[in-house]
């Protein structure tokens, strides 16, 4: 995962998220990044394909 | 100023369901408080106080009719400002709901209504339970009562500083990573974040939906089990509501601790992320404290601290992000400066990011479960240090420091926080117990034995003392 992000990166990001950002608000979170990044490494540990997700979908007794 | 407010709930309770004390007393002398420490402190956001003699006087003349319906009645609160209330606002502390005045009321303001609470007001919060002391809202934040010039920590900061400051002796806080226990641990009093689904959660606004918790904020452990027995309970308008049977949590108060097993995470607070000498202090004190009154002490470790706020904050980020996505794209100036932080952030985390933070918290889960077989509760840190000052928070706190609290958001399994003494600036310290999914009885037994067995609840905020002797 790059530790890094360039600018024509962020554009896309924000560009999809939706978000109109000034310049310096930009830098910012450029600044940030790499903390979202060792964020994002730490999550992923060696799991196997059946691992699941915490949330799991249901079916309660008002769907029946 | 007369000293009535400076009770505890059980306190007042008990004086009330006596006919000693008139709710309309106990109200007035709040209301006064508010009157003369808010314009220092900033904890109310709305007060309600002809709402409030009416709530107190309707209490009184139903007590004295004969029809006294328990501990909370006629006992002024507070409400974090993220709770609905009908027919008063309820502004999250935004520009974006300036207007917003509810026609329902939040679960949690229900079911204290109809224990026949008395509301003050609405509580000073972060915005939207987010971000952090920010100066730019409609309001300006909350101060802690310990010294005004630091910080409650948030979000329910308003809650925090007012019971603290006895504005009022209880209130609402809600909890995504930290936000009961954090201004808690800095107030000096006792918070609990229940089990995820004990609190329901409708009718309040949301932070994180996976993540987020509704619990009580009072002067004492004993005060919060009080509160939380009208507030548990299931409630079909929120999809996580559990249903299970609620105990009676004072019925175990004062039964102590002895024989129980309380496992210390050394490694979160000494390796981790070393704590400051006074919150270290605290916590060695309270585990001989514990040891002494007959409690089992047994080591427990756990994935790193770090791994635990990785989790915890992609899930928050991104949960966040989808909530407030549609204000995001289209008024994102109109939120504060550390929001706008906030919400921005959910860009930089992908879908699949968010999937693997999730299947992490399976298995972090599972890990808790694991190292808590055969105890009752675990004990950590609560805060890395003592409050800081106001205008040191740093503007992305997120990275700033992993959190001691959202572990247990994460897991969902309860957690409360209690003042385990005063460290540097005579600010408070606190350690933080976390009981079993469900087990709020057990974990509130052994927070009131603790401050049972300690001098720290006949410490009071010095600004209340001078003004409670002028």
């Amino acid at each position: 995962m790059p530790q890094d992000l360039d600018d024509q990166s962020l554009e896309f990001l924000l560009a999809r998220a939706g978000l109109t950002l000034n310049a310096a608000q930009k830098a910012e979170l450029k600044s940030v990044y790499p903390g979202i990044a060792a964020m994002a490494a730490r999550v992923r540990q060696k799991r196997g394909i059946m691992a699941e997700p915490a949330h799991s979908y249901g079916f309660t007794e008002e769907d029946l | 100023m007369s000293d009535s407010g400076f009770l505890t709930i059980a306190e007042a309770a008990g004086e009330i369901a006596a006919k000693r004390l008139s709710p309309v007393e106990l109200t007035r002398a709040c209301i006064e408080r508010v009157h003369a420490l808010d314009d220092r402190l900033h904890t109310i956001v709305h007060l309600t106080e002809e709402r409030a003699l009416a709530e107190a006087r309707a209490a009184e003349a139903e007590i004295a009719a004969g029809r006294y319906r328990g501990p909370l009645h006629g006992i002024p609160i507070g409400l974090k400002d993220i709770v609905d209330t009908k027919g008063i606002p309820t502004t999250c502390q935004s520009k974006i709901l300036q207007d917003n005045i509810p026609d329902a009321d939040a679960a949690c303001a229900e079911r204290l209504a109809a224990a026949g609470t008395v509301l003050i007001g609405k509580t000073t919060t972060h915005e939207f339970a987010d971000g952090g002391p920010s100066f730019d809202l409609p309001e300006p934040p909350a101060r802690n009562p310990w010294n005004t010039d630091h910080f409650t920590a948030g979000s329910s900061s308003g809650t925090g500083a007012g019971v603290a400051a006895g504005l009022f002796l209880g209130g609402i806080g809600t909890d995504t990573g930290g936000s009961i226990r954090g201004p808690a641990a800095l107030c000096g009093i006792a918070g609990i974040k229940p089990t995820y689904g004990l609190v329901s959660r409708a009718g309040v606004a949301p932070a994180a939906f996976s993540l987020d918790h509704i619990g009580p904020m009072a002067w004492t452990a004993a005060d919060c089990a009080l509160m939380l027995q009208v507030l548990a309970g299931h409630d079909p308008r929120d999809p996580a509501s559990a249903s299970r049977p609620i105990p009676d949590y004072a019925a175990s108060l004062g039964k102590g601790v002895k024989g129980l097993k309380i496992g210390v995470i050394h490694h979160f607070h000494e390796v981790d992320y070393p704590v400051s000498d006074g919150v270290r202090r605290g916590i060695d004190a309270a585990i001989a404290t514990y040891h002494d009154l007959g409690a089992e002490i047994h080591e427990v470790s756990l994935s790193p601290l770090q791994d635990w706020g990785a989790c915890g904050s992609l899930i928050s980020i991104t949960e966040r992000a989808a909530t407030y996505e549609e204000w995001a794209r289209t008024r994102l100036g109109d939120f504060g400066e550390r929001v706008q932080r906030r919400l921005m952030l959910g860009a930089l985390v992908s879908g699949v990011d968010y999937v693997q933070a999730v299947r992490r918290r399976r298995e972090l889960r599972g890990e808790l479960r694991a190292a808590m077989e055969g105890l009752d509760v675990v004990l950590t840190a609560s805060q890395t240090a003592e409050a800081p000052k106001i205008d040191a928070v740093p503007l992305w706190d997120t990275f700033a420091a992993p959190s001691f609290t959202m572990p247990f958001n994460v897991a969902g399994y309860p957690a409360v926080t209690v003042c385990a003494g005063f460290g540097a600036g005579g600010l408070p310290v606190a350690i933080q117990l976390v009981g079993k999914p469900f087990q709020e009885a057990t974990l509130l037994r052994i927070a009131d034995a603790f401050e049972k067995a300690t001098p720290f609840r006949a410490a009071r905020p010095p600004m209340r003392a001078a003004k409670a002797a002028a």
